[in-house]
C-alpha cells in the first residue's frame, strides 16, 4: 500500500490521534469518584502552627493533624464539638481537663498521640514570638496526668479559651518526638501526622494532594482524596470552576452580581456574612500624617457609601469597627458622615493643603476598586493619593519591622484580615506590641491595652460590650483607622456537595459531605 | 561630502511612496489617527477619564456612553482615548530615548578604540541576555509599578539591541572611502561621527524603532493588565482589558473595546514600519524586491 500524506489525511490522522489522547484518563479535567477538589487563593508557606501565615497553611494541618475540639460551619453557628479529645471539661474556671481519643496514632512509628504532645504543642507557642502566641496568653501550663489525660491550667479565668486557643492555628497538636527530631520546628514537611488525611503530594503553586489516612480511627470523612488547586485570581477561578476544574471555590466579594447574573448549571452559590474585615490603615508615624488634624481630615473625606456600592454592590453595611457584626459590635462610627468642607478646613488649619499620600494596596480587583474609590473621594478634599498596587509578598513586607525601617514611613494601607469569632481575636492585632507586626497604624494606646486585658477576662457580656465599644472608639479617635466593611463571603460549589465553611472564611475539607 | 545625499527616499518622496501603497497608507492613517487621538484626547473624550460614578457602573453602550462604563462608573470611551495618550507616550518616549542612547553608544563603540568597543559590547550582550518580561517583573517588584519604571525597563532592555545595530553600521562605514577622505583632510572624530556617520546609520534605526513601537505598546498593556504597568487611575488599554476581564460575564464590551485599539495600533505601526523599511532600505531596492 502506498502511503499518501496529503493535507486532508494529515488532518484526519491528527484529529484521531488527538481524540485518542484526550480519551486517556489523565487528560480528563475532573477526577471523579471520592476526590474533593477545592480551589485556594495561594500556596502554603509554613505548616508548623508556630509560623502559620495564610489560608492553606491552616487548612492542611486541619486535615493532617488533630485539634482537641473542632469548629462547625459558620452558617450554622460555629458550634464547638469534640475532635481529638473524647472528653473535655472545665473542672474549675482555670482548669480544663481533657482525655484524648483512643486510637490516634502518629505516622512514622512515633506511637500514639499523648497528653505530652498536647503540652509540647501549646507551651512552645505560649509566650513565644509566634503570631499565634495570643491564643495562649492565659495558659499557665499543661499538666500531664497519663498518656491520654491532661489538664490545661490557665493563670486566670478566661472563658473564651476553648474557642480561641483550641480549634485552629496554634491549636493543631504536634508530635513532640518528631518535631524535636527535626530541630524543634519545620516549614513545609510535617514530621509526623495523625489526622484523617496524610500529606501526599505538592506541586508548588499548582496543586496539593492529601490522601485519606488508612490508620485514622475517627469519624470517616466522605472523600478519599483532597486536591487543593492554587489559583490566585478570582476571575480565573470562576472560569476554571465552570470548566469543571474543581468542585468548590470562594469568589471575590465584588463578583456576586456577576455570578448571580448567570449561574453555572449544577452549581450552588453561598452568600453569607463573614468575619473578614477590611479597613484603611493610616500610619500615625509617617511624617505627613503625624498631625491628628490631617488624619481626621482623611476620615472625614472618606466616602463609605461609594466604597460599599462600588466594591460590594451595596451587599454589606459599613463596618463600625473590627468586631464582627453581632452582640458586641459598635452601633456607629464616630466619623460616620462625610464632610468634605470640614476636611478641607482641617487640612488648611494643619497647613497640609497639597497633601500627597501613597496608598499600598494588594493587586486583586476588589482591593484596587476600593483603593481607586478612596483615591477619588480623598481627591475631592484636595488629598492626592498615589496607589501602589503591590503583590502579596512585598505587601506583607511593607509593615513588617523585620524587613527594615520601611514600616515606619508607610502612609496609607488598605488591609483586610480573616477575623475570629471572639472579639478579642480581632482586636489583638492593634495592641502596642503588634506595631511593626500587624499594627501598621502605629496605634499605641495604653488604655486600649488595659481594656484588652480586662475584656479578655470579663465574664459579663454587657461590660465586655462597653469595653469593646470604647476600644473601637479609641482606634477611631486616634485617626489611624477607617473601618470599611466586613466582606461578604461568596463561594460556589457543586450542588451535590455540602461544604463546611469556618468563621474565618476558610473551608474545612474534612467536614465536606457528599449529598 | 556625505552618503546622505544618496538616500533612496527623501521625505516628500517617502510619503508619496507610502501613500501609493495600500498597506503603507493604512499604516500611515492608523498611526496618524492614534497620534491625533493622543494629542487631542482632552478635546475628543466626552468625559473625564478618571471621574468615578459608582451608581452608574457597568452601564451598557448607550448614546451617553458609547462604549459603556466600567466597574467604577467611568466612561470607557474616554478611558480608551486617554489610554492612547498613555500607550503612545510610553512607547514614543521610551523607544525615542532608547534610540538616542543606542545611537550614541553604538557609534562610540563602532568608532572608538578597540578596548572601549570590547567593553561596550560586553555590556550590551550582558543586558541583551536578560529576558524582557522577567526583567520587567523583577524591576517593577523592586521599584514599584508606574510610568517611569516602565520607561526605565524598556530603555534598559532596548538600548543594547539598538546600540549593536548602530555599532555594526558604524563599523561597516568606518573604513569607507569617504570617511578615509575626511580623515585625510584632518576632520575631527566628532565631526566625522556627527556629520558623516550619523546620517548614514540613522535610517535603519528609524525602521527598527517604528517596528518596535507596537512591541512596547503591547508590553505596557500586558504589564498594566497584570497591574504592574501604569498606576491607577491612569487609563491604559491594558488595565481596561483587565477590568473587562474581571467583569467578562455581564460587561463583555469592555474587553472588546479595549482590544480594538491594541489590535489597530499594532497593525498600524507594523504596516508603517514594514513599508518604511521597504522604502528606506537601499539594499531591498537594489535587489528589486520592492
Amino acid at each position: 500500500m502506498k502511503w499518501m500524506t496529503d493535507r486532508r489525511r494529515f488532518m484526519q490522522l491528527g484529529g484521531a490521534a488527538l481524540a485518542g489522547a484526550m480519551a486517556r484518563p489523565q487528560f480528563a479535567w475532573a477526577v471523579e469518584g471520592s476526590t474533593l477538589r477545592l480551589r485556594v487563593g495561594g500556596d502554603f508557606q509554613v505548616l508548623d502552627p508556630f509560623g502559620i501565615i495564610g489560608e492553606l497553611d491552616d487548612i492542611i494541618p486541619r486535615c493532617t493533624q488533630v485539634t482537641l475540639v473542632r469548629l462547625g460551619d459558620a452558617r450554622e453557628g460555629s458550634e464547638l464539638s469534640l475532635w481529638g479529645a473524647e472528653k473535655m471539661e472545665w473542672t474549675s474556671p482555670t482548669t480544663l481537663a481533657f482525655t484524648l481519643r483512643e486510637g490516634l496514632n502518629w505516622t512514622g512509628d512515633y506511637g500514639p498521640v499523648t497528653a505530652e504532645d498536647v503540652k509540647f504543642s501549646f507551651e512552645r507557642i505560649a509566650g513565644s514570638e509566634s503570631a499565634w502566641a495570643y491564643q495562649f496568653d492565659y495558659l499557665d501550663h499543661v499538666e500531664v496526668i497519663d498518656e491520654r489525660n491532661g489538664i490545661i491550667h490557665l493563670n486566670a479565668a478566661y472563658p473564651p479559651f476553648d474557642l480561641i486557643a483550641l480549634p485552629y492555628y496554634a491549636g493543631h497538636i504536634q508530635c513532640k518526638a518528631a518535631v524535636e527530631a527535626v530541630g524543634g520546628s519545620y516549614t513545609t514537611e510535617i514530621p509526623a501526622q495523625c489526622g484523617p488525611y496524610l500529606f501526599d503530594n505538592w506541586e508548588q503553586n499548582r496543586k496539593v494532594t492529601l490522601k485519606a489516612n488508612p490508620d485514622w480511627t475517627g469519624p470517616k470523612p466522605d472523600f478519599d482524596t483532597i486536591e487543593f488547586y492554587i489559583v490566585a485570581d478570582d476571575q480565573t477561578a470562576l472560569l476554571a470552576y465552570e470548566a469543571d476544574a474543581y468542585d468548590f471555590t470562594s469568589l471575590a466579594p465584588n463578583s456576586l452580581r456577576q455570578v448571580k447574573s448567570s449561574m453555572p448549571s449544577g452549581a450552588t452559590l453561598i452568600e453569607a456574612p463573614s468575619t473578614r474585615y477590611t479597613w484603611l490603615t493610616i500610619n500615625m508615624n509617617a511624617e505627613p500624617l503625624k498631625d491628628p488634624r490631617v488624619r481626621q481630615a482623611i476620615q472625614l473625606a472618606y466616602d463609605g457609601e461609594a466604597v460599599l456600592q462600588g466594591a460590594f454592590d451595596g451587599a454589606v453595611p459599613r463596618a463600625t469597627g473590627v468586631v464582627a457584626p453581632g452582640p458586641y459590635s459598635r452601633p456607629s462610627n464616630i466619623y460616620a458622615k462625610r464632610d468634605v468642607e470640614r476636611a478641607r478646613a482641617l487640612l488648611a488649619e494643619a497647613g497640609a493643603e497639597n497633601l500627597r499620600l501613597s496608598l499600598i494596596s494588594q493587586s486583586d480587583s476588589t482591593s484596587l476598586t476600593i483603593a481607586q474609590i478612596i483615591q477619588a473621594t480623598l481627591g475631592e478634599a484636595g488629598i492626592s493619593v498615589d496607589i501602589q498596587p503591590t503583590e502579596s509578598a512585598a505587601y506583607w513586607a511593607a509593615g513588617d519591622k523585620t524587613q527594615g525601617d520601611g514600616y515606619k514611613s508607610i502612609e496609607l494601607v488598605l488591609m483586610n484580615f480573616a477575623g475570629g469569632l471572639e472579639p478579642t481575636e480581632n482586636l489583638v492585632w492593634f495592641m502596642p506590641d503588634q506595631i511593626g507586626v500587624y499594627n501598621w497604624s502605629f496605634f499605641d494606646n495604653s488604655e486600649f491595652a488595659d481594656l484588652y486585658a480586662k475584656a479578655s477576662l470579663e465574664p459579663d457580656t454587657e461590660k465586655r460590650k462597653a469595653m469593646f465599644h470604647r476600644m473601637e472608639d479609641l482606634m477611631e479617635e486616634s485617626g489611624g483607622f477607617i473601618f470599611i466593611a466586613f466582606e461578604p463571603y461568596i463561594a460556589i460549589h457543586d450542588e451535590n456537595l455540602r461544604p463546611s465553611i469556618l468563621a474565618d472564611g476558610h473551608p474545612d475539607p474534612v467536614m465536606f459531605r457528599k449529598i | 561630502m556625505s552618503c546622505v545625499d544618496e538616500s533612496p527616499a527623501r521625505a516628500p518622496g517617502l510619503i508619496r511612496k507610502l501613500a501609493r501603497d495600500p498597506v503603507g497608507l493604512a499604516g500611515l492613517i492608523l498611526v496618524l489617527g492614534f497620534l491625533s487621538m493622543a494629542v487631542f484626547a482632552p478635546y475628543l473624550a466626552p468625559y473625564d477619564p478618571i471621574k468615578i460614578d459608582v451608581l452608574n457602573k457597568f452601564q451598557p453602550p448607550s448614546p451617553a456612553h458609547p462604549a459603556g462604563t466600567d466597574q467604577l462608573g467611568r466612561d470607557t470611551l474616554s478611558r480608551i482615548i486617554f489610554g492612547a495618550r498613555t500607550a503612545l507616550t510610553i512607547a514614543l518616549v521610551s523607544t525615542g530615548l532608547a534610540g538616542v542612547f543606542g545611537l550614541l553608544l553604538g557609534m562610540i563603540a563602532g568608532f572608538g578604540p578597540r578596548l572601549l568597543d570590547n567593553f561596550l559590547v560586553l555590556v550590551f550582550d550582558a543586558f541583551s541576555s536578560l529576558p524582557m518580561i522577567m526583567f520587567a517583573l523583577a524591576v517593577i517588584t523592586v521599584l514599584g509599578p508606574g510610568t517611569n519604571t516602565l520607561i526605565f525597563v524598556i530603555l534598559i532592555v532596548s538600548i543594547p539591541g539598538y546600540a549593536r545595530l548602530i555599532r555594526a553600521q558604524t563599523l561597516s562605514l568606518k573604513n569607507s572611502d569617504f570617511i578615509m577622505a575626511e580623515r585625510t583632510m584632518g576632520a575631527s572624530h566628532i565631526r566625522i561621527i556627527l556629520w558623516h556617520v550619523l546620517p548614514n546609520v540613522v535610517g535603519p534605526l528609524v525602521i527598527v524603532l517604528s517596528m518596535d513601537i507596537p512591541v512596547v505598546i503591547m508590553l505596557e498593556a500586558g504589564l498594566s493588565y497584570l497591574n504592574l504597568g501604569v498606576r491607577p487611575p491612569t487609563p491604559s488599554w491594558g488595565n481596561i482589558l483587565y477590568d473587562g476581564y474581571t467583569s467578562l460575564r455581564f460587561a463583555p464590551t469592555m474587553v472588546i473595546v479595549a482590544g480594538i485599539p491594541l489590535v489597530l495600533s499594532t497593525i498600524g505601526f507594523t504596516f508603517l514600519g514594514e513599508r518604511l523599511r521597504d522604502a528606506l532600505d537601499p539594499k531591498i531596492q537594489i535587489r528589486g524586491l520592492r
